[in-house]
C-alpha cells in the first residue's frame, strides 16, 4: 500500500514537471524576444510605434550615434508602422473576404445540404486546411497575382473607380489586394470548420421550434440559428484572424515586400511584420552594432502582443465556450497553424 | 463498449514509429549519396563516416558559379560534401562569422566595423564579376538604352517618375520612349548586388551619397508602386512579370534575363561614354583598379576611370573564419579554396564564360592564395 | 423578420440558399484549383529516380528532402508526445483547478506565437548561443514547441469527456488517482490522444520559416547527427527553388508541394479513421 502511495506522488510530480513545461517555454520566449528587443526598445522610443522609415543605417560606415546609451550607426532610425498598417489591412481584407463566405458555406453545409453531400464536401474543406502555407504562396504566384493584375484588378477599378482606395493603377499584381486574396482562402477552412461545429451542436429543438411556426428555411437561419450561434462564430472568426496577422510565408511571396511607403490603393505593395522579419533578418545582422537586430527583435515581440490581444479576446468575447469546442479533435484542429 | 483493443493501438503505434525511424534511416544509408564506412568520428565537426561536410550560402549572384563547381569537384573529392544555398550576400556574411556556414559567398567585403568586431575573417576574391541594369519596356527590350549613375539615382530616388523624363530622353537621343510610370524594383534581402549598386549610384552622383549612401540593404526611398524582390532570380521573376520595370541583376544572371525578351541597359561610365558589360570593359576596368588591391583584399572596383571600363565590377568574395573548428575542415576548406582559384581548376574558362565572370588578375589570385593559406585548424 | 406574404418569404428563400451555394463554390473552388494545378505540374515531376537522389544545386531528387522531413518530424514528435500528453494527464486528473488553468492558459497562448517568432528564438538560443549550428536537434526543438501545446489541449479535452462514472468506479475500487489516471483515463481517451498528435504532425510538416534558421539546407541526406549537421526538408524546396528560373527547380518544387500535400491527406485520412473508432 505504502509503495503505491509513493508511486502516485512520483508519478504526480513527474506529470506536473512535465506539464510545467509549457509556461516555461512561453516563458523562455517571451524572455529572450524582449531580451533581444530591448535595446531597440531604448533607442527607438515610442517613434518606433508611428513613424515610417525603417532604416539600419550607414552600415559601412564608421560614424555611429547613441540614443539613450545604445548605438546604432548613423542614421538608423527605426518605424514600424508601414508593417502594422500592413498586417493590418492585409488582414482585414481577407476577413472581408472569408467572413461572409466561411459563414454562408458553414450555413450551407449543415442546414441545406443533404447529409450525403455536406460530409464529403466538409471534409474537402476541412482537409485543405492542412495545406502548407509555402504551397498557397505557390499559387499565390502563379494564379492570384496574375489575375489581380488582369483581370480583377481592372474589374474593380473600373466598377469602383470612384472610391480613392478601389481607384488604378492596377500595378503589378503582387500587393495588398493578392496578399489578401491569399490569406482569405486560408482562413476560410478554419472558420468554416469551426463555425459548422457550432452550428451543428445548436439543440434541434430551436430549429424545430422555427419551422413549426412555419418559418422558411432563410427565415429560421436568420432569425434563430445566427443569433445563437453568434458567440461561436465570433470565436471561430477570431482564430482564423490569429492566422491571418501571424502569416509569413504565403504572405512574402505576394506582397510585394513595400518599404517605406503606406499603400496609395489596394493594388500596391505592402509589408507585414511577419514577412519582414523573414526578409529583413539576414541583412540585419550585417550591422557591426546589432541595433538592426534588436530592432527586428523589438517587431517580433510587437507581433506577439498582438496576436496574444487577439487570442486572448476570444475566451472574452464568446464567453470561452468556444475555445473549447473549437479546440475538440474534429474539424477545427486540422487548420489552426499560423506560418 | 470498447470496440477497439488498446493494447494492439499502442503497439501498432510504437512498431509503425520504429518502421519509420528504420526506414528512414535505411534510405540514409543505401541512397546514391551517402555512404557511411562505419567509422564515425567524434569530433565536434559535421563530419560522418570520413566525409566532411561543408555549407555555403550567401550571394546569389556566386550561386551559379558555385553549382558549376560543386559537381565536378565532389565527383573528383567524394570524400567532400558541399551544399550550395543560394541567400544573399547578408546571409552569406553573417553565417560564416557565426559559423553556421563555412564558406560565405559575398559580392561584398566586410566593413571595417565588422572586420573591428568579429577580426579572424577573410574575405577572399574567387572571380570577378559584375552588374547589369535589365529593364522591361515594352518596344524597346531589343536595343540598348542608355542609363546613368545620376539617371539610375533619380529613379530609385523617386525623382524620376516616368521612362519619356526629360533626363531619360537627352542620353537617349532619337528613341521613342513611352510615357508610362518606371517600376524599380529592388533587394529585400541583405544583397551584394544592392551593395555595388549603391556604390555605384554614390561615387557617381553625390545626392545619393549623401542622403542614402551605400550597403546591403539601404533605406530605399518611397516610390509609389516600388516593388521588392528575393535574390537575383527574384529579380529577374520580378522585371518578366512587370513592364516598364528596372532591376540591377548580377551577370550571371544575364542569360536567363535575356532569354525572357529583357533589355540590358548600357551605363555611363567616369569616362562619360555608355558601355555593355563583356568582357573588354570588365577587364578593362579591372585593369584600372586591381594593383590597389589590399592585402586584406577590401576594395571596391565600382566607377572605374577609363574610356572603355564598365563602371559596375566587383570582386565575388568567398569569407571565411581564419580559425576552423578542427583541422580536417581546415584541410578541406583549404583544398577546396585552392582549387577554385587555380586556373585549370575552378578558374578555368570553362567555369566562368557560363556565367560571364572573368578570372583574377596573377597578382590578386597571389595575394588570394595567401589568405587561404592562412586558415588553420 | 417574418413577412406575411408566402411567395416573398419562399424567393427569399430561394435568394439565400443560392447565395450560400455561390458562398460554397467560392470556397471549394479556389482550393479545388490549388489541388489542381499542384497536381498539374507535380504529377509529371515525379519519377521514381527523385526518391532515390538528393537535390544537387537547383535539380537532382528530392530523397535528401523527404528524409529530413520525416527524420525531423519523428524527432519532434518524439519529444513532444511524452510531454503532452502526460501533462494533459498533469491538468486533466492531477492537478488543482488554478495550477490547470494556469498550464491550459499557457498553452493556448503558446499556439497563437507566430512561428517565425520560435524560430528566431531557437535560432539565437540554440543555434547560436549553444553553438548547435543548424542541426536536426535545434530543428526538432523548434517544431516540438510549435505541437506541444496542441498535443496537450487536444488530449486534455479529450481525457475531460470520459464520463465521470468510469474514474468514480475506479476510485471505489481503490485505486488511487494516478492509477485512475493511467490506468482507466489513459486507456479510454487514447483515440482522441491519437487524433491530437496526428494533427499536430499534419501542422509541423508544412512549416518553413522555423525551419529556415534552425535546420539550415543540406544537399545530402541526413547523417543522424544532432549537432552541427545541417538538414534538408521538402519545404525549403518550393519555398526557394520556384524561385529559380530553372526548368529543374521548378520541377522539383512542385513535385515537393504534391508530396507535401500527399502527406498531409494520408495523415489527415488516418485522423479521421481514429476519430471514427471512438464512437
Amino acid at each position: 500500500m505504502r509503495f503505491r502511495i509513493i508511486r502516485d506522488s512520483l508519478s504526480r510530480y513527474a506529470c506536473g514537471f512535465l506539464a510545467a513545461s509549457v509556461p516555461l517555454f512561453l516563458a523562455a520566449v517571451l524572455l529572450i524576444v524582449v531580451a533581444s528587443a530591448w535595446p531597440a526598445i531604448m533607442f527607438n522610443g515610442w517613434h518606433f510605434l508611428y513613424t515610417l522609415p525603417w532604416s539600419v543605417g550607414n552600415e559601412y560606415g564608421s560614424a555611429t550615434m547613441t540614443v539613450n546609451g545604445f548605438l546604432a550607426p548613423k542614421g538608423a532610425e527605426y518605424g514600424m508602422l508601414v508593417f502594422f498598417v500592413g498586417t493590418l489591412l492585409t488582414s482585414l481584407i481577407a476577413l472581408i473576404i472569408a467572413v461572409p463566405v466561411s459563414i454562408a458555406a458553414a450555413l450551407f453545409l449543415s442546414e441545406v445540404a443533404p447529409r450525403r453531400i455536406a460530409g464529403p464536401l466538409g471534409t474537402l474543406v476541412e482537409l485543405l486546411a492542412g495545406v502548407p502555407s509555402v504551397v498557397f504562396g505557390l499559387w499565390g504566384i502563379e494564379v492570384v497575382a496574375p489575375a489581380v493584375k488582369n483581370s480583377i484588378g481592372p474589374v474593380l477599378s473600373h466598377l469602383f473607380g470612384f472610391i480613392p482606395a478601389f481607384r488604378g493603377p492596377v500595378g503589378t499584381g503582387v500587393g495588398l489586394l493578392s496578399s489578401g486574396i491569399v490569406l482569405a482562402i486560408m482562413i476560410i477552412p478554419i472558420i468554416t470548420a469551426v463555425s459548422r461545429d457550432v452550428i451543428e451542436n445548436l439543440p434541434d429543438e430551436v430549429r424545430h421550434q422555427g419551422y413549426a411556426l412555419g418559418a422558411t428555411r432563410s427565415e429560421v437561419i436568420g432569425a434563430i440559428i445566427l443569433p445563437y450561434a453568434r458567440n461561436g462564430i465570433i470565436g471561430a472568426v477570431t482564430l482564423g484572424l490569429g492566422r491571418a496577422l501571424g502569416e509569413t510565408m504565403a504572405v512574402l511571396m505576394v506582397s510585394g515586400s513595400a518599404l517605406n511607403y503606406l499603400p496609395g490603393n489596394i493594388y500596391s505593395p505592402v509589408g507585414t511584420m511577419a514577412a519582414n522579419i523573414v526578409a529583413l533578418l539576414d541583412s540585419a545582422m550585417i550591422d557591426p552594432t546589432g541595433m538592426a537586430v534588436h530592432a527586428l527583435a523589438e517587431l517580433a515581440l510587437v507581433l506577439f502582443i498582438l496576436t496574444f490581444i487577439v487570442n486572448a479576446l476570444v475566451p472574452i468575447v464568446a464567453g470561452g465556450v468556444v475555445r473549447i469546442s473549437s479546440m475538440l479533435p474534429t474539424a477545427a484542429e486540422f487548420g489552426g497553424h499560423r506560418e | 463498449m470498447r470496440t477497439y483493443n488498446r493494447r494492439k493501438l499502442v503497439v501498432s503505434a510504437v512498431v509503425l514509429t520504429g518502421l519509420l525511424f528504420a526506414a528512414s534511416s535505411a534510405w540514409a544509408g543505401g541512397t546514391k549519396e551517402a555512404s557511411s564506412n562505419g567509422n564515425g568520428t567524434s569530433s565536434a565537426s559535421s563530419s560522418s563516416g570520413g566525409k566532411i561536410a561543408l555549407l555555403e550560402t550567401g550571394s546569389s549572384l556566386l550561386y551559379p558559379l558555385f553549382n558549376l563547381w560543386v559537381p565536378d569537384y565532389t565527383t573528383k573529392n567524394p570524400n567532400i560534401q558541399l551544399t550550395t544555398q543560394s541567400t544573399g550576400s547578408g546571409t552569406g556574411i553573417a553565417m560564416a562569422t557565426n559559423g553556421s556556414a563555412q564558406i560565405g559567398a559575398s559580392d561584398a567585403y566586410l566593413s571595417d566595423a565588422l572586420m573591428k568586431k568579429t577580426p579572424g575573417m577573410l574575405n577572399v576574391p574567387l572571380a570577378i564579376s559584375a552588374q547589369q541594369i535589365n529593364y522591361n519596356v515594352p518596344g524597346l527590350n531589343t536595343q540598348h538604352l542608355k542609363l546613368s549613375g545620376p539617371v539610375l539615382s533619380g529613379i530609385y530616388g523617386g525623382k524620376i517618375l516616368y521612362w519619356d523624363d526629360p533626363a531619360i530622353a537627352q542620353i537617349n537621343p532619337g528613341v521613342n520612349l513611352p510615357h508610362h510610370a518606371i517600376v524599380p524594383v529592388h533587394r529585400t534581402d541583405g544583397s551584394g548586388d544592392t551593395f555595388i549598386f549603391t556604390q555605384f549610384l554614390s561615387d557617381s552622383t553625390p545626392q545619393w551619397n549623401d542622403s542614402i549612401g551605400a550597403g546591403l540593404t539601404v533605406s530605399w526611398p518611397a516610390v509609389q508602386g516600388g516593388i521588392g524582390a528575393e535574390g537575383n532570380p527574384g529579380m529577374v521573376q520580378a522585371i518578366e512579370q512587370n513592364p516598364y520595370s528596372v532591376a540591377y541583376i548580377g551577370i550571371s544572371w544575364l542569360d536567363q534575363a535575356t532569354k525572357a525578351g529583357m533589355g540590358e541597359a548600357m551605363l555611363q561610365n567616369q569616362a562619360g561614354n555608355f558601355v555593355l558589360p563583356d568582357e573588354t570593359t570588365v577587364k578593362a576596368a579591372a585593369a584600372a583598379m586591381f594593383k590597389k588591391t589590399p592585402q586584406d583584399e577590401r576594395i571596391s572596383l565600382i566607377y572605374a576611370p577609363g574610356a572603355q571600363s564598365y563602371p559596375i565590377i566587383n570582386y565575388e568574395y568567398a569569407i571565411i573564419q581564419t580559425k576552423q573548428p578542427n583541422q580536417a575542415e581546415a584541410t578541406a576548406l583549404k583544398a577546396f579554396l585552392t582549387w577554385a582559384l587555380s586556373a585549370d581548376g575552378g578558374g578555368a574558362a570553362t567555369y566562368l564564360n557560363k556565367v560571364h565572370f572573368q578570372p583574377l588578375p596573377a597578382s590578386v589570385s597571389q595575394l588570394s592564395i595567401d589568405q587561404v593559406n592562412k586558415i588553420t585548424g | 423578420m417574418i413577412s406575411i406574404s408566402g411567395k416573398r418569404r419562399s424567393a427569399g428563400n430561394r435568394v439565400w440558399t443560392l447565395v450560400m451555394l455561390i458562398a460554397l463554390a467560392l470556397c471549394v473552388l479556389p482550393l479545388a484549383d490549388i489541388l489542381w494545378v499542384i497536381a498539374l505540374r507535380g504529377v509529371p515531376a515525379i519519377k521514381l529516380d527523385l526518391f532515390v537522389t538528393s537535390t544537387s544545386g537547383v535539380a537532382g531528387g528530392l530523397a535528401n528532402a523527404i528524409t529530413g522531413t520525416l527524420l525531423i518530424v519523428c524527432a519532434a514528435v518524439a519529444l513532444a508526445a511524452p510531454i503532452g500528453i502526460l501533462g494533459a494527464l498533469f491538468v486533466s486528473e492531477l492537478a488543482d483547478r488554478r495550477t490547470a488553468a494556469l498550464i491550459r492558459y499557457a498553452a493556448d497562448t503558446l499556439t497563437g506565437v507566430p512561428s517565425i517568432v520560435l524560430g528566431y528564438v531557437c535560432y539565437v538560443a540554440l543555434v547560436v548561443t549553444l553553438g548547435w549550428g543548424f542541426s536536426l536537434l535545434a530543428a526538432a526543438i523548434v517544431l516540438m514547441l510549435m505541437m506541444l501545446p496542441y498535443i496537450l489541449r487536444t488530449a486534455d479535452l479529450a481525457m475531460q469527456r470520459i464520463p465521470v462514472e468510469l474514474r468514480q468506479a475506479s476510485y471505489a475500487l481503490g485505486a488511487t488517482r494516478s492509477e485512475t489516471a493511467f490506468g482507466v483515463v489513459l486507456g479510454a481517451s487514447l483515440p482522441g490522444i491519437v487524433t491530437g498528435v496526428l494533427v499536430a504532425i499534419s501542422i509541423s510538416v508544412g512549416e518553413t520559416a522555423p525551419l529556415i534558421y534552425t535546420a539550415g539546407w543540406s544537399n545530402y541526406m541526413p547523417t543522424g547527427k544532432l549537432f552541427h549537421s545541417p538538414v534538408g526538408y521538402l519545404t525549403y524546396v518550393i519555398w526557394t527553388f520556384i524561385n529559380e528560373p530553372f526548368d529543374s527547380a521548378h520541377q522539383l518544387a512542385y513535385a515537393a508541394a504534391l508530396i507535401l500535400i500527399v502527406l498531409v491527406l494520408i495523415i489527415n485520412v488516418l485522423g479521421r479513421l481514429t476519430m471514427r473508432r471512438r464512437d
